[in-house]
């Protein structure tokens, strides 16, 4: 065997020594965008996760948030939660939110939305609403019969405005009427009209903690969730335990479980496309490493058939062309890895803008560049012995003689 | 050495069968340096094939050494072709990609010896032929005579039992076909070479010991030219 890899390694390292340098540069161009095909998709919709999740941290979930356990629709004493989650090592910042369904009203055009009542002081430590307001102010501890609504309720959102229904030009100062999902209806004056880009934000509505608890009767600190933000990105899944460990009953999730079931429910149809291209993309690459490699051989059918005849191994010849094969697709996965890094380099300085205003920058998985490299590779070994084999099985007279 | 008993090869099956040889019996000895002649179409390069493995006959025997060659499975026949048989093709049948040495040492690495010994052994077979200093130029550097040299230094790098070659000057002029011939003539004299060659230029002959004439798949004459002590087997 040792002797079979020594001359089919001698075989093939004079083809590629000798052989035409144009042709092994245009099979390593179409071999290299082969390659860029397998990891940039994914590359890019990796960059929308990681705005998507950055969203997700950013707004409703913080790092780590406490739900209602079981079947309950309140963590009852949220402000005891809320003393055990700040005294746990690695929280930050720690606030309760009272979620809750409604309709707003503004001249006759109604919308539903989702109302989330809040502490507007603590959410400056917790999230980016305060500092998201395109027009007017955020709340503030007084702002009982005030509310902040979403840039694509109020029909100001650049983004939004053709997508979803709204309100009709409502500025800040403009009275809403809003009917909560019980039947009360409060008026509020619009505080302030928020614009994060991103639809949970824009399509919501921010009241005071207290207004929620007003209207709905709450009493002894009822909450929906309990965001708490860490100190060091990276520790949620620590912090996530200790949380446990300090007593708290209720459903402890860090971002990534949450961004797990939302976003990858969002990204499926994703998924499916980015696995569709990946499967076409090495179907496609397979099919040419197979044709290049089986013109090949058919072109040097003689040269197989003098090489048995003089006493090489079909088994010799047959890794010849796997070396063959695996150089041509090592030198294409390198002219591809040039081409995806110097793409990701402009990417990152040219973001992909989506919405006109969310940027997407493109993330490099390590784990899919081995993945992508050890696929092509493997398919290269496959896709260049194939053919060779089958021809060192023919008889030396047909191959070089043709009969 | 060589014992061919009633060789039969034919193409095809039934009344369309093509019949390439029809029964040929003959024995070389070692040390013989003969050539088989006949017409075009009268099988003689058949018969070369077959007698170097290249081929299988239909029906008949044939042996080398006493070994029944032509029933040998196809491992232990390329096995043969690698160390006892040295072929010499009329197209030189060189790998374009390879350069003369490389031509010819890949052999000696298939047989398992390592690429100085193997590098060594091609230098010195390259030497014999007369291509000393050209052993880096690959076939395209070469003219028709050289390259037909870098052929039989591969086929005799190896140290074959026989060398057989199928009308090896029939794509060279006089003067190469004289440096090749000439190459064979001291490999047989000098070296006890066995060489089998076929031919249809009759001034060939003045160079081998005897000659076998086939006509139609048939051996209708076996005569020896030269007299010369050879050595029974």
């Amino acid at each position: 065997m040792i002797n079979d890899i020594r001359v089919g390694a001698l075989i093939a390292s004079s083809s590629i020594k000798r052989g035409n340098k144009k042709t092994l540069m245009f099979i390593v161009f179409v071999l290299s965008l082969i390659f860029m095909n397998l990891v940039f998709l994914p590359s890019m919709i990796g960059g929308m996760m990681v705005l998507f999740t950055g969203y997700m941290q950013d707004y409703p979930f913080g790092d780590v948030v406490i739900e209602p356990s079981g079947d309950n629709t309140y963590i009852n004493n949220a402000d005891s939660v809320l003393q055990k989650v700040r005294a746990v090592e690695g929280v930050r910042a720690a606030t309760k939110r009272l979620d809750v369904g409604a309709s707003i009203e503004h001249k006759q055009n109604v919308v539903g939305v989702t109302v989330t009542g809040l502490l507007p002081t603590e959410e400056y430590e917790i999230s980016r609403y305060p500092y998201i307001i395109s027009e007017g102010d955020f709340l503030g501890d007084l702002s009982r019969d005030e509310i902040i609504i979403g840039a694509a309720i109020a029909g100001t959102s650049p983004v939004f405005g053709e997508i979803y229904d709204d309100l009709g030009e409502v500025r800040a100062g403009s009275l809403v009427e809003v009917t909560y999902s019980n039947g009360v209806k409060r008026t509020y004056k619009v505080k302030g009209i928020m614009e994060g880009t991103f639809e949970l934000v824009d399509l919501n509505a921010l009241v005071h903690y207290k207004e929620i608890e007003d209207v709905y009767g709450l009493e002894g600190s009822k909450a929906t969730s309990v965001v708490v933000r860490v100190d060091k990105q990276g520790t949620e899944e620590q912090v996530q335990d200790k949380i446990r460990e300090a007593g708290v009953n209720e459903q402890v999730f860090t971002w990534a479980d949450k961004s797990e079931t939302l976003i990858k429910q969002a990204m499926q149809s994703m998924g499916a496309i980015d696995a569709m291209s990946k499967f076409v993309s090495l179907i496609v690459g397979a099919a040419l490493i197979l044709i290049i490699i089986y013109i090949n051989v058919l072109h040097r059918k003689k040269e197989i058939g003098i090489l048995k005849a003089v006493g090489i191994t079909p088994r010799s010849i047959v890794l010849s062309y796997a070396f063959l094969s695996m150089f041509y697709v090592s030198l294409g996965i390198l002219a591809g890895l040039v081409l995806y890094l110097s793409l990701m380099l402009y990417f990152q300085a040219n973001p992909v803008i989506f919405y006109e205003t969310m940027e997407i920058r493109p993330v490099i998985d390590p784990m899919l560049l081995i993945q992508s490299m050890v696929t092509m590779l493997t398919l290269s070994v496959i896709a260049g012995t194939l053919p060779a084999w089958s021809v060192s099985k023919e008889s030396i007279l047909k191959a070089i003689w043709g009969r | 050495m060589i014992i061919v008993k009633n060789l039969k090869r034919y193409y095809g099956t039934g009344e369309t069968a093509v019949k390439a040889l029809r029964g040929v019996s003959f024995e070389i000895k070692k040390g013989e340096f003969v050539a088989i002649v006949g017409a075009s179409g009268s099988g003689k390069t058949t018969l070369l094939r077959i007698l170097a493995l290249l081929d299988d006959a239909t029906e008949g025997e044939y042996t080398i050494r006493g070994l029944q060659v032509s029933s040998l499975p196809e491992a232990e026949r390329s096995y043969y072709r690698l160390t006892q048989v040295g072929y010499i093709f009329q197209d030189y049948a060189l790998i374009n990609e390879m350069s003369a040495a490389e031509n010819v040492y890949v052999l000696s690495m298939m047989e398992g010896k390592s690429k100085k010994e193997s590098y060594e052994t091609a230098l010195e077979a390259l030497d014999r032929v007369g291509l000393k200093g050209k052993h880096n130029r690959i076939p395209d550097e070469l003219s028709g005579g050289e390259k037909q040299r870098v052929a039989i230094a591969r086929a005799i790098a190896k140290k074959p039992d026989i060398l057989f070659a199928d009308e090896p000057c029939a794509n060279l002029d006089t003067t190469n076909s004289r440096q090749v011939l000439d190459v064979f003539k001291e490999l047989n004299e000098k070296y006890g070479q066995t060489i089998v060659m076929v031919t249809h230029e009759s001034w060939h002959i003045e160079y081998v010991d005897r000659v076998i004439t086939l006509e139609d798949g048939i051996l209708i004459s076996d005569e020896r030219i030269n007299e010369k002590e050879v050595n029974k087997k």
